[in-house]
Parts: C-alpha cells; sequence; structure tokens
C-alpha cells in the first residue's frame, strides 16, 4: 500500500506535504497580490469616458452610465433626485412603459435609471438590443406625467413613516448639525419640498447633468474591446457635450466643543445615540486603510468589537453598540451609534466616551489587530468576486486619481498597518471632546441627567430649533379639573355623555407592505361603565381580542390566551371606561397638571393620568380643549383628530396608532358608530 | 497489477470540454471513496470547501425522522481537535464564512475563506468527516437548538407546515412522506448510540463529495486533499438508499389545514417526475410560463386583470426520485379560495388545450437561459452545482451542458405533460383556514364583521 502511494504521487508530481498534524489549525499560506485594475480606458470626442473590464467567465455583460454631478443642493425641492429615476425609467417617447419593459423582459434582462446613473446588464448575445433600449431612454425619455404623480405620492407615504422613525430622525438631525440646514448634505426632505417639486424640475435636472463630457460610462463583461469601441461610438458618438456648471463643496466646519443635540419624542422608551462630526478622509488618503482597521476594533463588523462588548455583552446596555468612519471626496462623518434604554442613557454616553478616550490613548492588543486585518482582507476577497466590485474600483481609481495599483495593493498596506499606527490615527481622528451627540428620545426622562457631556441644544424632527420641552408653562387658570371639564363639554357635554349606555364603532386601517395593502379593521364595543372588547383583525398575523369587564381582562392573540396583569391590566382599564374624563378621581385615575406643551405645532395642555402602576400622558388642545394625544409609553402613541359628531356626541373620526411594533403609523378611519344599541353581554366574556 | 491500475486509473482525471458553458473542472475519486471536484479559478483569491453528504430525510429509519437535519447542526459541535462552538470562531477569524443545508436528498456544508486559508478549509471539514463530537452534551444542546428553528420556522410561521403537508399527502407510504425538519417527539426518543450509528452509516467518505472551487493549484490542493483526507477510513455500513414509488391516488387528495393565519390560502400540488428526466425539464417551463415575473400568466391574470388574487407563486420541489408541482395562492378580499381555485385551474387547462403563443416561448427560453447562466457567478454556486449534479445524475458535467436539454423542450410537450401530470390523479389540494373558524363557530357574527373572505 505504501509503495502504491509513493507511485501515485510521482505520477501526478505531487509537492511532498509534511506530516500534518491535527492538534493545531494549518498556517495560512502567504497571501497572494491581487491582480486587480485591469481594465482599458478611451474618451470619446464628445468627452464621454469609457472604462472597460473584459471579464468573458460568463457570457453577460453589464453598461453602467454614472453622470459626475457634484454636490447637489435640493433647497425648496429637496427629495427631487430620489424620484428621478422612477419617472424617467417609465418608458421613451416611442415606447410606453408597458412595452418597454416586456422588451427588457423578453431578453431575461435588466435596467435602471437613477438621478446620476442608466445602467443595463444582459445576456453579451443580447448587447445591441440592450444598447438599442438603454441609449432610447438615455435620449428619448418620455417622463410620463402618470408615474411623476405615482412616484410624489410614493414619497409621501414615505416621508410621513421615516419622520416617525427614530433612526431617520437621528440621520437627519445628524446632517443638520454637521453640515447646516442648507449645506447639501444637510437639507431635509420633508412633505413641503415634496410637493414643490415639478414635472420640469426633473426634466431640467436631466437637461443639465445627462452630458457626455461628465460621464463615465463602465462596461463590464464579455465584450472585446475593438467591439466595445465600435458600439460606443455608434451608440452614443452623436451624444452633444455641454457646459455643465457644477457647485462647489463648501467644506464644513469642525465641530469647536461637544454639545447634545436633542429631539424630544415623549413617547420614546429608548434614546438613540449618535456621536457624529465632520472629518476629512478621502479616497487615496494614505490613512484610509489604518482609519478601516480601527473602525473594525472600536465598533465595526461583528460581535467582538469593543463598543459592542462594552455596551452589548458586558452592561446589556443595547442589542447592538457600532462606529462608522467613513470616506468621500467631499466630507465624511465619524458616527457611533446604539439604541439604548431610557433609564441607562447616561451611562452608555459614559461608557461611549470612554471607550472612544481608551482608543485614542493607549495600544490596541496584538490579538485585535490581527482580527481586525484578518477580516478585512477575508472581507474584501470575497468582495472581489462580484464583476461590479472590479468595476466600482476602475471608476473610484479614475474619480479620485488613485494611482493605478492602489487596490491591487490594499493587502500589503494592510498588512504594514501597526499597533502605533492606529494610535497615531486614533489621536487624529476620534474626536470625543469635539463631537456633536445626537439624541432622539424622551426629553423629560433623559435630558436631565446628560448635561454634562455638553450643552442641550433642542430640535424637531425638520431639524428646527425649538424650546426646551422639558420646561413647564402654566397657563395661569388651569387645573387637571378645568381642563376636564372643557373637554367633557367639548365632546357634547356631561349630560349627553351620561345618556350612553353602550357604544359600539368600527374603524379600518390599510398597511401598506410590500406593494401588497392589507386592510386591517379594529371594531370597539363599550358598555357604561366598564365593559370593553377591542376587536382588531390584521391579514396574516390573526386576530386580536382584548376584553375588560368590570376589572377582569384578558387578551387572545392567534388563539392563544395571554394572561394580563399589572401596568398591561391598568391599561386597559384606562381604555375600558366610558368617558372616565367625567369623573378620574371618582374611579382611580390620579391626574396631574403637567403644563403647556407643543403637539405638532399646536399649544396642548398636558396631564399626566396615572392608573396603578401604569401612566399615560394626555394632551388636550388649548384652543378647543379637545384631547389631541395620548402617550401609553410602551402601548404606544394615539393620536385622535376629525373629531365628529355622532348622536349628540363628538368622537374622532381617525385614530392614529404609532408604536415601535409597528412597521409603520396605523391610520383608522372610523366606518360606523353606534350609540344606544343593544349589545349582547356575552361579548364582553 | 490489477490493483494498481485501477488505482491509476482512479487518480487519473480528464478536463472536460468546452461546450455551451465553460466552467472547467477535475474529478477523481480516493482510495477511501471520497469523490473529489475541483474547479480552478484564480481569478479572485478565495475558495469554497464544500462537502455534500448524499443523505438527506428520505434516508432516515423509520421513528428517526429529522435526523438528517439535526446532523447539520450536529457536526458544529466540534471534533477532538476544535472545541465545542470554535467552529464558526475558526472560519470567522480567519477571514471567511460558512452555512449548510439539508434536503430530503443531500446535506451541504461549505465555506467560503481566503485562498490562503484553503488548508485550513480542508481540515476543518475532515476533521468532523474523521471524528466529530457526538456526545450527549452537544446533543442536548442542538436539539434546544434544532428546537427553536422548527418554532421559528414552521410552527410560528403562517402557512409553514405546507411541505410538511403537500408530502405527506403526496408520497404517503415512502420516505418522502415527511419533510427534513422530522419531528421532535423522533429527535426526542433517540439515544445517544442511534445518533453515532447514523453518523457512522453515513458521515463516511464513500457517501461525500468534496468540492473545492477557487483559487487553487490543482496539484497542490490535491495533496492536501490526499493529506487531510486520505487517512479517513471508508464505512463499512451499508448505505440505504430507499426507492420511492409515488402511490396511487384515486383521485384529488384535499385537506383543510386550520393555522394562525387570517387570510385562507389554497396550495395546490402535483407530483412531478424526478429532477433530470425530459418531462421534468418542460414542467420547468410550465413553472415559469405560469410565474416567471410581472408579465407571467398568474400575475398578469390573476393579480393584475382579474384582481382576485393578493399572491400567487408557483413553487416546484424537485427531488431526486420525485417532486412536486406546487401552487400557492391567496386570495383578494371578496374571494374565496374555492374561486381562486377554480381560476387557477382555468389556467392549467388553457395550458392543456392551447398551445403557448411563440413569443412568450422564446420569452421562457430566454429568461430561463439568462437565469442558468447568471446563475455561475461565485465559486460558491459553482462548487454546489458541481457536487449536486454528480451526486444526482452521476455528471458534473451538466453545469455545462444541462441547459441542452431545456433547449429541446418544444411548445407541444408544455402541453404534453400539462395532460400527463397535471391530473387529479397526481393531485393534492390544501386549504388553510384561520383557526378561529375552527374553533370559535358561535362567534360567526363577530368574525363576519371583521372578516377577509
Amino acid at each position: 500500500m505504501k509503495k502504491l502511494f509513493i507511485i501515485a504521487l510521482s505520477c501526478l508530481s505531487l509537492a511532498a506535504v509534511a506530516q500534518i498534524d491535527r492538534t493545531k489549525l494549518p498556517e495560512p499560506a502567504p497571501a497572494r497580490e491581487i491582480e486587480i485594475g485591469d481594465y482599458e480606458k478611451f474618451t470619446l470626442k464628445n468627452g464621454l469616458k469609457v472604462i472597460l473590464v473584459e471579464d468573458h467567465k460568463l457570457p453577460t455583460l453589464g453598461w453602467t452610465l454614472s453622470f459626475n454631478t457634484g454636490p447637489i443642493t435640493e433647497g425648496d425641492k429637496a427629495g427631487y433626485s430620489s424620484i428621478f429615476g422612477q419617472v424617467m425609467g417609465a418608458g421613451t417617447t416611442s415606447k410606453p412603459k408597458d412595452v418597454f419593459n416586456e422588451e427588457i423582459d423578453f431578453m431575461g434582462a435588466s435596467l435602471n435609471v437613477g438621478s446620476s446613473s442608466v445602467s443595463a446588464f444582459s445576456l453579451s448575445k443580447y448587447k445591441e438590443d440592450m444598447l438599442k433600449l438603454m441609449s432610447d431612454v438615455l435620449f428619448n425619455p418620455a417622463f410620463p406625467e402618470d408615474e411623476f404623480e405615482r412616484a410624489i405620492e410614493q414619497s409621501l407615504t414615505g416621508i410621513k413613516q421615516s419622520l416617525d422613525n427614530p433612526d431617520a430622525i437621528a440621520a437627519n438631525i445628524r446632517g443638520v448639525v454637521n453640515y447646516g440646514k442648507d449645506h447639501s448634505y444637510g437639507e431635509l426632505v420633508t412633505e413641503e419640498t415634496i410637493n414643490n417639486i415639478t414635472m420640469e424640475d426633473l426634466k431640467q435636472h436631466y437637461a443639465k447633468f445627462f452630458k457626455p463630457n461628465i460621464a463615465y460610462l463602465v462596461i463590464v463583461g464579455d465584450i472585446n474591446k475593438s467591439d466595445a469601441q465600435k458600439l460606443v461610438k455608434q451608440y452614443f458618438g452623436d451624444w452633444k457635450s455641454g457646459d455643465v456648471q457644477k457647485e462647489n463643496f463648501e467644506m464644513p466646519n469642525e465641530v469647536e466643543k461637544t454639545n447634545i443635540s436633542f429631539v424630544d419624542r415623549p413617547s420614546s422608551v429608548q434614546s438613540v445615540i449618535n456621536i457624529t462630526y465632520p472629518l476629512d478622509n478621502k479616497p487615496g488618503n494614505p490613512d484610509v486603510v489604518k482609519l478601516s482597521l480601527l473602525n473594525q476594533i472600536l465598533g465595526g463588523n461583528g460581535l467582538s468589537t469593543r463598543l459592542n462588548m462594552n455596551l452589548r455583552e458586558d452592561k446589556g446596555y443595547t442589542y447592538g453598540a457600532y462606529s462608522n468612519i467613513g470616506s468621500s471626496r467631499y466630507s465624511a462623518t465619524f458616527n457611533a451609534s446604539a439604541s439604548v434604554r431610557n433609564e441607562v442613557t447616561d451611562s452608555a454616553l459614559v461608557q461611549f466616551m470612554y471607550e472612544l478616550n481608551k482608543i485614542t490613548s493607549e495600544l490596541v492588543t496584538d490579538e485585535e489587530l490581527e482580527l481586525a486585518k484578518n477580516s478585512a482582507k477575508g472581507s474584501f476577497a470575497r468582495s472581489l468576486e462580484g464583476r461590479g466590485t472590479v468595476a466600482s474600483f476602475a471608476l473610484n481609481t479614475e474619480l479620485n486619481d488613485l494611482p493605478e495599483d492602489y487596490y491591487a495593493t490594499y493587502l500589503k498596506r494592510v498588512d504594514a498597518v501597526t499597533k502605533e499606527d492606529l494610535l497615531e490615527v486614533a489621536k487624529r481622528y476620534i474626536r470625543p471632546d469635539k463631537a456633536n451627540i445626537v439624541i432622539v428620545g424622551k426629553a423629560e426622562e433623559v435630558a436631565p441627567k446628560i448635561a454634562e457631556f455638553g450643552e442641550i441644544t433642542y430640535y424637531d424632527a425638520y431639524g428646527n430649533v425649538v424650546d426646551d420641552p422639558t420646561k413647564t408653562v402654566i397657563a395661569g387658570d388651569a387645573s387637571v379639573e378645568s381642563i376636564l371639564a372643557d373637554y367633557v363639554k367639548a365632546i357634547g357635554g356631561k349630560e349627553a355623555l351620561d345618556k350612553v349606555e353602550t357604544l359600539e364603532y368600527s374603524a379600518k386601517a390599510t398597511l401598506n407592505m410590500g406593494g401588497q395593502s392589507l386592510e386591517l379593521t379594529r371594531t370597539v364595543y363599550q358598555k357604561a361603565p366598564d365593559k370593553f372588547l377591542d376587536l382588531t383583525i390584521i391579514p396574516m398575523m390573526g386576530e386580536q381580542r382584548q376584553v375588560y369587564n368590570a376589572g377582569e381582562a384578558k387578551m387572545i392573540v392567534g388563539g392563544q390566551n395571554v394572561p394580563v396583569q399589572g401596568p398591561q391590566l391598568d391599561a386597559m382599564k384606562y381604555f375600558a371606561i366610558m368617558f372616565a374624563e367625567r369623573f378620574y378621581n371618582e374611579v382611580g385615575f390620579e391626574g396631574e397638571y403637567k403644563g403647556i406643551k407643543k403637539v405638532d405645532g399646536k399649544d396642548a395642555h398636558r396631564i399626566d393620568v396615572t392608573i396603578g402602576s401604569f401612566t399615560a400622558m394626555e394632551y388636550y388642545d388649548v384652543q378647543t380643549g379637545l384631547k389631541i394625544q395620548s402617550d401609553l409609553g410602551d402601548n404606544g402613541t394615539y393620536v385622535y383628530s376629525d373629531y365628529t359628531d355622532y348622536n349628540g356626541i363628538k368622537l374622532p373620526k381617525k385614530l392614529t396608532v404609532k408604536s415601535p411594533a409597528l412597521p409603520v403609523p396605523l391610520q383608522f378611519v372610523v366606518q360606523e358608530v353606534k350609540v344606544n344599541q343593544e349589545i349582547d353581554k356575552s361579548v364582553f366574556n | 497489477m490489477t490493483r494498481k491500475i485501477s488505482f491509476l486509473l482512479m487518480f487519473c482525471f480528464v478536463i472536460l470540454g468546452v461546450t455551451a458553458q465553460n466552467i472547467e473542472f477535475e474529478e477523481y475519486k480516493l482510495d477511501n471513496g471520497l469523490h473529489v471536484i475541483l474547479h480552478q479559478d484564480n481569478g479572485t483569491p478565495i475558495v469554497t470547501v464544500s462537502v455534500l453528504y448524499h443523505v438527506g430525510s428520505k434516508n432516515e429509519p423509520p421513528g428517526r425522522t429529522g435526523f438528517a437535519h439535526f446532523f447539520e447542526h450536529l457536526m458544529f459541535e466540534g471534533s477532538p481537535n476544535i472545541g465545542r462552538g470554535e467552529y464558526f470562531k475558526i472560519i470567522q477569524a480567519a477571514g471567511g464564512q460558512l452555512n449548510a443545508n439539508t434536503s430530503n436528498d443531500r446535506t451541504y456544508y461549505y465555506q467560503t475563506l481566503p485562498s490562503n486559508q484553503l488548508e485550513l478549509g480542508l481540515y476543518m471539514e475532515s476533521e468532523r468527516m474523521l471524528h466529530a463530537v457526538i456526545d450527549s452534551t452537544g446533543i442536548a444542546t442542538q436539539k434546544e437548538v434544532v428546537k427553536e428553528e422548527k418554532r421559528l420556522r414552521v410552527d410560528n410561521q403562517p402557512y409553514g407546515s405546507i411541505l410538511e403537508k403537500m408530502l405527506e399527502n403526496a408520497y404517503k407510504g415512502t420516505n418522502y412522506e415527511w419533510a427534513p425538519i422530522g419531528s421532535f417527539e423522533d429527535i426526542d426518543a433517540a439515544t445517544d448510540q442511534d445518533f453515532v450509528d447514523f453518523y457512522e452509516t453515513f458521515y463516511v467518505p464513500n457517501n461525500a463529495t468534496l468540492s473545492i472551487a477557487g483559487d487553487i493549484d490543482i496539484n497542490e490542493t490535491k495533496a492536501l486533499v490526499q493529506a487531510y483526507f486520505g487517512e479517513i477510513e471508508r464505512g463499512t455500513k451499508d448505505i440505504p438508499r430507499p426507492e420511492i414509488t409515488a402511490p396511487k391516488l384515486d383521485s384529488t387528495v384535499t385537506e383543510t389545514v386550520f393555522d394562525n393565519i387570517q387570510v385562507p390560502a389554497v396550495i395546490q400540488g402535483y407530483r412531478m417526475p424526478a429532477q433530470g428526466t425530459e418531462d421534468y425539464y418542460a414542467l420547468q417551463f410550465l413553472t415559469q410560463l405560469l410565474s416567471g415575473g410581472q408579465s407571467a400568466r398568474f400575475q398578469k391574470t390573476l393579480v393584475d386583470d382579474k384582481a382576485m388574487a393578493l399572491a400567487v407563486q408557483a413553487l416546484p420541489l424537485g427531488l431526486e426520485d420525485g417532486g412536486l408541482f406546487i401552487n400557492f395562492a391567496l386570495p383578494n378580499q371578496g374571494y374565496s379560495t374555492e374561486d381562486l381555485a377554480e381560476e387557477i385551474d382555468k389556467l392549467i387547462d388553457e395550458v392543456k388545450n392551447e398551445l403557448v403563443p411563440e413569443r412568450e416561448f422564446q420569452k421562457l427560453k430566454n429568461q430561463i437561459e439568462s437565469n442558468f447562466i447568471a446563475g455561475y457567478g461565485s465559486v460558491e454556486s459553482i462548487a454546489e452545482s458541481l457536487a449536486d449534479y454528480h451526486v444526482y445524475f452521476g455528471n458534473a458535467n451538466l453545469i455545462n451542458t444541462e441547459i441542452e436539454r431545456y433547449r429541446k423542450v418544444t411548445r407541444e410537450d408544455l402541453m404534453k405533460v400539462a395532460k400527463k401530470y397535471l391530473v387529479p390523479e397526481n393531485k393534492v389540494v390544501l386549504t388553510y383556514r384561520p383557526k378561529s373558524e375552527q374553533e370559535q363557530p358561535a362567534d360567526a357574527k363577530l368574525k363576519k364583521e371583521g372578516g377577509n373572505r
């Protein structure tokens, strides 16, 4: 047997392999130098720069046209670039959208249009057909009205959702505090700016920027150079160049002293923390690789980063803590972030500052550096497999004037980084003392404990500076009693309410998810004084039934009986007692007047209502006396509007429920109200 | 002498020629029966090291369902040289990523590493083939993990039991009767010795295919493969390969399932011939015709034009010894599952009675060809496909030539297979209904107000 093995080895002239030792992990072989950057460049007379990455591994071919528009400040039309591609890509002057799309489908191909790009992908044998469609939409876009209207509508829906998302709010405020509201990197998209957009704006953008002299055409795939040259000339050669005026990029100011920007979200149970500032880290900067390794150790990918080990694994403040150091040829940002429970917001800030200070004052360990290098090299290597990666390297090399071997030598540069290098860049780039701390959370609970980290400025979700919401403004003669009495009067008066024995109303809400819209139905049955059933039907998830009957409550979700106790039972009682505002003190609801607050721009009296261990914050419009909002902590925020008369009493026709448990806010619209009609008692069992 | 020749033959390789696709590879067997497939592509400095064990849920002995999938978890528990829970960490620290999956027919493990860590990949896979730790601690740990997975993916997932119910009805009395996830009871009832037996029967080199794709040197890799896998002994137990013949159904089998859902669903399944047969390819065309993209017939007719369905999708399940042609549909408000099933049947009848128009047929061909080609853009997908083609068809070169089988399909074939297979004697219909309908018939009044039918 031994002899045979030797014969086999010689037959195949195999390299000798030393006897393996299974008790140790095998040593890696030396890392191979990667040969990337094998691409051709040529420029057409009209200025179109072409980058060709020949790759014949698969018979497929992609064309990506990118316009180097520079920064674009959209001003009072902010958001137009996000809808531009959808409208421009919807057919051409000779082919309506459905015909255009069918022709793409027929080839099993794809085509995408964006505000500064047009790209197409197909089997290489369809390259001419593909170029015909691509150039048709590039030179003869139809810009159809109906698609424009659809895109505006979708954007408005999207904004409503993002304004209720604390992470999206934090991202907006980050831009505002780092760059300023009028800066292209700080401006915000609002309903108002979306509504300002006209079709003409899109056409102007097209006319201004879709010029060959600011464009790069990246061709990746199964084509040779002479074919590529011929086709590019044929399809893009007659494209007229034109003068393109680009904006100047205004560099942001350095943060002088660490300060806090706070967006109050009274219903928040978590604080979103961002520690952020602009920094200069252009591609090609000799510090780029070091900063990327530094970030990996501080708070990059994976569970074992310093921020995550400290704030998540050790302290349990959060599900995840991260950091990010960007790179941009204009301006990049540093951002360290986590979502933490209200009560540990100050402690979490202490730990963030501790880690940021530590990494600027002590060497990282050999093990940390080794892991960061391996992780960087591994993900770099895997990313290279995508053909798009090679193409984007080529484009980056061009756009940023990088050395031709910039990416090819990446692994070597990673290997060369030392612990001392990381400490040196950390001292220059990590600035816990000169940072903007952005917090989106419940100011009343969080703000008093974080003053030591810097001066607090309050913002609304639109980036406007607002008054300190924790300051109490007491209206002269207002009291819990007077506010509740005004409310009772506003919705019909005590006499009318006292006559209501039963109340039944049904409402519908529409939930848009992944192109499908689902209709939710909520029906509430109430019988004075304290019988209550809330039956909500959610397609795909099932039926949810909440019953309260004179002190006892239960919840049935998807056929499962969920016991209701503690604060949850108190919360159910809050909903169950009919028109309890008439006699809060008699039914054990303790009210406390908290002064005048702004709710959606309106002055409102706030009353905190405590029932056992549950507290609701109620807001009553100073002008109308109507209850406009209730913040119910973990149970979300309820916004009441469109008070409508039903048989002499006024009820809100619209109820919007916002909750961390919901993907989007739900707006229930009342369909039918029945007052004093028989309700079978068994309903409340 | 005879011995010597056969040995050498096994080591000598063939470079397969260029066909439709041009993925070159070499394959050979080690002395212990391990089949090795090597694909060299030095374009990117990464390598996928994978092992396919030809064992799936159909190989499980009666009363031990779920074993194959359970092993997919157990195999990450470690070896005498790799500590418990270390497998993931070692691969990640080397800059790699890994995963595994189990079907009715086979279990597949892979890791993708920087190519200078090829040896690590071989070491890790050979460790678990040589001497995986199968002990009560690991078994107990993974029992909890697998139960959690079943709760997450099957029990708590709306319509999560479709595969189980379909297989149960369509393949009763055969080893396709149960799904890979198996049952808690069987896993709980198993003794540690049962697990060891299973390992010794199926996790042996003569039941495995080592497929390596990426930045390798063929000769060096062969030497390393020999060094790490050569010492593993051939299995001595018989490997059961159950015969599966679909039982005769007299007519359509129907079942109503009450689940934690609000929107009812109708699922039609037709038994299919085994993957790789001529009729199988024609049925794949039908799937594309009915639900391949926005212009496909289900989408166009039932969702866009008639607005009867929230969603309709054909989800074919191709298997080594059979399969299922599954249509899944959710009715829109105002339509019953019966209405929708009737419309789906009409579309199926249309295929039986009318030839697909030329242009539409060409679109299907183009889409299939495009998907086939774009599917081989990564070494991970190449390693897996080479292993699958070898194990299922004994012909790894189908990675290049399978498209020819699709190209042979004609419009007439579509009509033929629709008439042959999409018939009542092959059909199982599942209707999913909300649990509330089963449990609370007295509450009919409330339900009507909020119902979704």
